[in-house]
């Protein structure tokens, strides 16, 4: 085996998926940055450094598929929320119909 | 923005060090991005450290930094986006610049070693030249000056010195060139 070239498709993989685990994570909750990463670690085994995330939030922001608001916090560092918009939701659930379809592919493929 | 207050003095040195960091690899975003950049990254830090498992707080901050990465390299291509957006947005030629500075890293390491190959291919070309017209091919001296070396159109009045040694001079740059190549190409692939 070459594990050098699995460590490389398997990190591909990750990098290509991370914005539709996040969408899929976002989907009828709110969550703030902190949380979220929590999340996506409870659920997949992405190790990624957590910081990129903000990099990726900021992206969905701008395409408009999610929003994020400031909510002051007792302790005076107030967490910053993010939430699916409408076009969010939509574009999502574009992207579980291909994610189904390739799924499908995958299987019918593997021998 | 609240800071956060640590008592352990060293936990409060790197803490601070950090945002320092983040601050200066962020000066080409806006006032208010940057600003929404530092809390969020604080309000990551505070969070975390309430949920801290370490067993003391310097442990906790440093397993958080640790987690979340070299400001350096994760904002990197935040700040690539963004000025890319406010380039296209403006026309100011300062923004396109670092805009460009930004984005097209590899595409200047793909273009130097593009050039390096045409280099390359030129030597080879030069090979060849000696063979099918050695006349114009060659080291050319003109009153004991260097003139040219290469391939001229015009050699009248040009001495060539090198005469047949020109082709293993030439064979030996191009293996020479070969190897650097490839050899710098793995070591950038590998980084």
């Amino acid at each position: 085996m070459n594990s050098e070239f699995v460590n490389k498709w398997t990190s591909q993989v990750k990098k290509g998926t991370l914005t539709f685990i996040v969408l899929n994570i976002l989907k009828g909750h709110e969550y703030y940055g902190y949380d979220l990463i929590e999340q996506v670690k409870k659920y997949t085994e992405i190790e990624i450094a957590e910081g990129t995330l903000y990099p990726l939030l900021n992206r969905l922001k701008k395409e408009n598929l999610v929003t994020s608001k400031w909510v002051e916090q007792e302790t005076g560092i107030p967490r910053k929320y993010y939430t699916l918009t409408n076009i969010g939701n939509n574009t999502l659930s574009e992207m579980k119909i291909y994610w189904k379809k390739m799924e499908e592919s995958i299987k019918k493929i593997q021998k | 923005m609240k800071r956060i207050d640590f008592k352990n003095t060293s936990a409060q040195k790197i803490y601070n060090d950090y945002f320092k960091r983040i601050e200066r690899c962020s000066t080409v975003l806006s006032k208010e991005d940057r600003t929404d950049l530092i809390m969020e990254f604080n309000s990551h830090i505070y969070e975390g450290l309430q949920k801290n498992t370490a067993k003391d707080e310097l442990e906790g901050l440093l397993n958080i930094l640790e987690n979340l990465g070299m400001p350096e390299e994760v904002l990197k291509p935040l700040i690539a986006d963004k000025k890319l957006r406010q380039a296209t947005k403006t026309f100011n030629p300062k923004h396109v610049f670092q805009a460009i500075k930004l984005n097209i890293k590899n595409g200047i390491v793909f273009g130097v070693f593009g050039l390096l190959y045409l280099f390359l291919f030129s030597t080879i070309f030069l090979f060849i030249a000696k063979i099918v017209l050695p006349n114009n091919t060659g080291l050319f001296y003109s009153n004991n000056e260097f003139q040219s070396f290469g391939f001229v159109r015009d050699y009248k009045g040009y001495n060539e010195v090198l005469g047949i040694w020109f082709i293993p001079l030439v064979l030996i740059s191009t293996i020479i060139l070969y190897l650097t190549i490839t050899l710098l190409l793995r070591i950038w692939r590998k980084k």
